[in-house]
């Protein structure tokens, strides 16, 4: 079973650090320039399933206290889920190659 | 304050699956609250803020839902055995990298993609399906008796359902079939002493005005026709109208035209006819030459300018229509009354076609401004006289509507009775089976596996009786329409509704849910442990409540049934015992009607009624001849209103009497006892003084304590005031049921008419003489027709037809309730004496009698009994106060009727306990014991 575009995005949101469930929607948002605004409950459901797979988990730490609100739970990479994502950036690595040398590509 | 939304996110996210929300429900709620809070500070309406947050929530549990029920299909005892071990299973729905190298193809290609589900899991659910379908059809295999009792029952119930709601659809759910026909209204005059009263010409002329409430309106009457001037002189069925009463119901000529509003208006009527397509077909053999051919109707030549096309199949709706049920349509102007239609007082039916979106409310107050005006304009006539319209659909079924209902209710009761039997049944099954599925969920197999089979053995049995059903419920409206008494207004034809086959799906869907529930109930959470321990087909408590409480339903419904049928079969017996006032038996009767041309003074038609009763006394085997203006339980009726002599009362005040038109012998001839003076004699005619026979009510309520004997009277029909000469006893005209009223008859030389009909006391069976009295009328006049050769005792039992019909059918279903309700509870007292087999084999090994064991089973019947008769009885009486308006001579909560129905039922659960409880006494405790 291939990967999600959606779970793509978040693994990508959740690369540099960790975050709690609205920071990735908002970073995801600022990763494709505004073109997917997830909801909440699309976000969550790729979450669960992520964590059921091992690619993500809960962190039990916490940033620095002032950008901190206590109640929320921060998710981040696993191992297995940043294998992942390199595995994915590859597939799609290639993907663009092959598509550079017949000049699909708009940009450079 | 601020918790409230978020306490509100809670909720929204409770819908998810439990495990979902366990582990990341926390972090949901906080994001769409963030969510939330943020469109609301870039400016969105409060609304839209929510919908989103619903419409996310509603799509993403739905898919999590299915996501979850997948899982565990995937954890199930089938894929167990074929992946060959739980690990594995367990791993294969987890992805893995080698699964995101592997197929790169497969990528969907928009995040739409990714949250539905691939083709490869929605085809294992439907397998999943179809496999449950088979594994049902494989258990009916083996054990056929099951599938056929359960089907057939079922298939019983829901026919007799899909029969009934076709009769209610057809009769009070389907509006008129005319073009516009929910706008169709009857206009009645209103009088103090009578609501629905005829209308006069210059009343119609007024209302025809107001065009603010109706688009238009006509005045009507039916009328037997003679047609004379063919090979065979006939009666046919006529209707005189205004032009504007094709209008009204918005039909078509197929052929020429209808008669204008002036051709048709009094003063101005032209001899002209429509007829009927019908009619057309038969005296025409559907020649095109019948327009502008004459027929001779009452004598008056009248030229055929139109045939009417009837818009629907007069046979598929109740009372024939109504309106256009008729052979001929004739100008109203030509109605044959002296004077004419203008000067004739009230004297027709008014119909009416409401302008849309007119409520019956604004229709009347117009009505009462412009009663009003009439009042004024014409003090003298108009007293006490307004008008009312009341929707036409209400007019012809309005009657019905309780009977058809508790017909209804009948059979939904008796179809519930069935369900119960076969939800019964089920849960026996499932109990069977309750250690493999204790089995197969020790393996793996969560319980939605069992309820999923459960449920779509249950969808199949639904389906497959609502199908048999449906079919069986077509047949049995045939046989139910050709059983109707004539009075009933049921269609003689019933054509297949989508209504119906909704409805028939529809109770399909309640039966599947319904037989469904209780074995699903039964298997939410089998208590493994002691399932598997207990072994054999030992049942928890709590299959046995269930089965209990689903025998109680039964029983309970089951008395509430047979009370009513039983209160029906009271109203009718009550019927048939309350005295009509005469004697109906042996009496001949027919009714003919004079054309004015042959007969147009009143001296010749008293010389043809005297000839005619003289050469019928002469038939062999009539024992007395007489003429009267009205037969009684004819349907015919009159009455008129009358004023004593020195008690002026003011107009439209004055007190009614019942009115009827005899020949001396008349009284002699019914056997209706003259108590006080004379009846009429040959010599009260035209010559003589005006003479009246009054009833004994009237005798009471008018000359209270006094002898009326010799008092006078004055009415519309006479110039001159009556005298009273005679006293009679009360006799019933319309109805069994009608109350005692006042009843006046005139003589019949003194005011002959051409309607008329004939009875006759025979000494044989009156039929037999048909054709003798036929010959001795011909005597008379070669080319009289005459109609309705009835026997008056037929008359009578026909108007109790409806009653009849009504307390049969009810009696029917009653008797398949009954006969469900034993056999259920033998059923359900023969599994349990089965399973305790084992326990009843030690309480006998331990010393008790036989004797005790069956009383013990019997008692315990009888308490079961006992707790629905509780719940049944109060039932019953509910029932019996919302069918208050077909009962007769008996109250909703007669205890005699309660009283029977509840023994009723507790001999027959008694004997339906007996034989398993024989059974029970006859254990032999050795082979009970060595069972297990």
């Amino acid at each position: 079973m291939p990967l999600r575009p959606v779970e793509f995005h978040i693994l990508l949101a959740l690369a540099p650090e960790e975050r709690h469930g609205y920071a990735i929607l908002q970073e995801v948002a600022a990763l494709t320039d505004g073109e997917l605004e997830l909801e909440p409950g699309t976000l969550y459901r790729a979450l669960h399933r992520m964590l059921k797979d091992g690619w993500v988990a809960e962190s039990p730490r916490r940033p620095a206290a002032d950008v901190d609100d206590e109640r929320r739970r921060y998710y981040r990479l696993t191992p297995l889920g940043r294998r992942i994502a390199t595995a994915e950036a590859d597939r799609l690595w290639r993907l663009v190659s092959i598509a550079r040398t017949h000049r699909l590509l708009s940009h450079g | 304050m601020a918790d409230l939304p978020r306490r509100v996110v809670w909720w929204l996210v409770w819908v998810y699956p439990p495990r979902f929300r366990r582990d990341v429900g926390q972090g949901l709620v906080d994001a769409l609250d963030d969510r939330m809070r943020a469109r609301r500070a870039a400016g969105a309406s409060n609304v839209s803020i929510w919908a989103r947050a619903i419409g996310d929530t509603l799509r993403n549990a739905t898919a999590e839902w299915g996501d979850a029920l997948r899982g565990a299909v995937r954890r199930s005892a089938f894929d167990v055995r074929r992946a060959g071990s739980t690990f594995d299973v367990r791993r294969s729905s987890r992805r893995t990298l080698d699964d995101i190298r592997r197929t790169p193809n497969d990528a969907p290609r928009t995040l739409n993609d990714a949250r539905s589900t691939s083709n490869v899991e929605r085809r294992t659910v439907m397998d999943k399906l179809l496999q449950d379908v088979r594994y049902a059809l494989r258990l009916w295999r083996r054990r056929p008796g099951f599938a056929f009792v359960a089907i057939l029952t079922l298939a019983l119930g829901i026919g007799a359902n899909t029969a009934m709601f076709s009769i209610v659809n057809a009769v009070l759910l389907r509006p008129l079939p005319y073009a516009h026909g929910d706008r169709l209204a009857v206009l009645w005059a209103k009088t103090p002493t009578r609501p629905q009263s005829l209308l006069s010409w210059d009343e119609y002329l007024a209302y025809r005005e107001q065009k603010d409430s109706f688009d238009a309106v006509a005045l009507w009457l039916g009328q037997s026709v003679n047609l004379t001037a063919v090979s065979e002189p006939q009666r046919i069925v006529g209707v005189f109208a205004t032009g504007s009463f094709f209008d009204v119901l918005e039909v078509k000529a197929e052929r020429g035209r209808f008669f204008t509003e002036e051709e048709g208006a009094a003063g101005t009527a032209k001899p002209v006819v429509v007829i009927s397509h019908r009619f057309w077909q038969r005296h025409f053999a559907s020649d095109p030459s019948a327009i502008g051919a004459t027929l001779t109707l009452n004598g008056l030549p009248l030229t055929v300018i139109g045939v009417m096309a009837a818009p629907f199949d007069l046979s598929s709706v109740p009372a024939d229509g109504w309106f256009i049920n008729y052979d001929v349509f004739m100008p109203v102007g030509l109605f044959p009354v002296p004077g004419g239609i203008a000067n004739a007082g009230p004297g027709m039916l008014g119909v009416t076609r409401l302008k849309p979106g007119v409520t019956l409310t604004a229709a009347n107050a117009n009505l009462a401004v412009v009663s009003s005006r009439l009042l004024a304009a014409n003090p003298k006539a108009q007293t006490g006289r307004t008008a009312e319209v009341v929707s036409a659909q209400e007019s012809m079924v309005g009657d019905s509507r309780t009977p058809l209902l508790l017909l209804l209710a009948s059979v939904g009761v008796v179809l519930l009775i069935a369900c119960v039997n076969v939800s019964n049944l089920l849960v026996a099954r499932a109990v069977d089976r309750q250690r493999e599925m204790a089995l197969r969920s020790a393996l793996g197999a969560s319980r939605w596996i069992v309820l999923r089979q459960l449920a779509v053995e249950a969808a199949l049995l639904a389906t497959a009786s609502a199908a048999l059903g449906f079919v069986l419920g077509r047949w049995s409206l045939q046989g139910l329409t050709w059983l109707k008494p004539p009075s009933v207004p049921i269609p003689d034809h019933i054509p297949l509704d989508s209504s119906v086959l909704l409805f028939t799906f529809g109770v399909g869907a309640i039966v599947a849910l319904l037989c469904g529930l209780a074995p699903a109930l039964r298997m939410t959470q089998p208590d493994l442990n002691r399932v598997l321990q207990a072994g054999g087909r030992r049942t928890t408590g709590g299959a046995r409540v269930t089965r209990d409480a689903l025998v109680v339903a039964e029983i309970a419904l089951s008395v509430a049934l047979i009370a009513v049928s039983g209160l029906l079969i009271h109203s009718m017996l009550s019927l048939r015992r309350v005295g009509v006032g005469f004697d109906s038996s042996n009496v001949f009767t027919l009714q003919f009607r004079l054309p004015t041309s042959k007969y147009s003074r009143p001296e010749d038609i008293a010389r043809f009624f005297r000839e005619t009763v003289t050469q019928v006394r002469g038939v062999a085997g009539v024992e007395s001849v007489a003429l009267v203006r009205r037969v009684p339980f004819s349907g015919n009726w009159g009455d008129t209103p009358f004023t004593v002599e020195g008690r002026p009362v003011a107009a439209g005040q004055e007190p009614r009497a019942g009115q009827n038109i005899v020949t001396p012998d008349y009284f002699k001839t019914m056997r209706i006892p003259l108590t006080r003076g004379r009846d009429f004699t040959d010599r009260d005619d035209l010559h003589a003084l005006g003479v009246v026979v009054i009833n004994e009510t009237m005798a009471r309520t008018t000359w209270p304590g006094d002898d009326p004997i010799g008092k006078h009277i004055k009415v519309p029909d006479f110039k001159e005031a009556l005298t009273v000469v005679g006293v009679v006893g009360d006799s019933k005209h319309r109805s069994s049921t009608e109350p005692a009223q006042a009843q006046l008859y005139y003589a019949h030389y003194q005011l002959p008419m051409i309607f008329s009909s004939l009875v006759a006391r025979t000494a044989v069976p009156p039929m037999s003489l048909t054709n003798d009295v036929r010959r001795a009328i011909w005597a008379v006049d070669k080319d009289q027709p005459m109609w309705s050769v009835v026997a008056l005792d037929a008359l009578v039992e026909q108007s109790h037809g409806s009653t009849r019909f009504l307390a049969s059918l009810l009696a029917m279903f009653s008797g398949v309730a009954l006969l469900l309700a034993a056999v259920g509870i033998y059923g359900v007292m023969s599994y349990s004496v089965m399973e305790r087999t084992h326990e009843i084999g030690i309480r006998m090994a331990l010393g008790a009698s036989a004797d005790r064991v069956m009383r013990g089973i019997v008692r315990r019947g009888l308490t079961l009994t006992a707790i629905a008769l509780a719940l049944g009885l109060p039932a019953a009486i509910g029932l019996g106060r919302l069918a208050r308006g077909v009962l007769f001579g008996v109250e909703p909560s007669d205890p005699l009727t309660l009283t029977g129905a509840a023994l009723l039922l507790a001999s027959i659960s008694l004997a339906a306990c007996y034989v398993p409880a024989r059974r029970a006494s006859r254990v032999d405790p050795v082979v009970a014991l060595a069972e297990e």
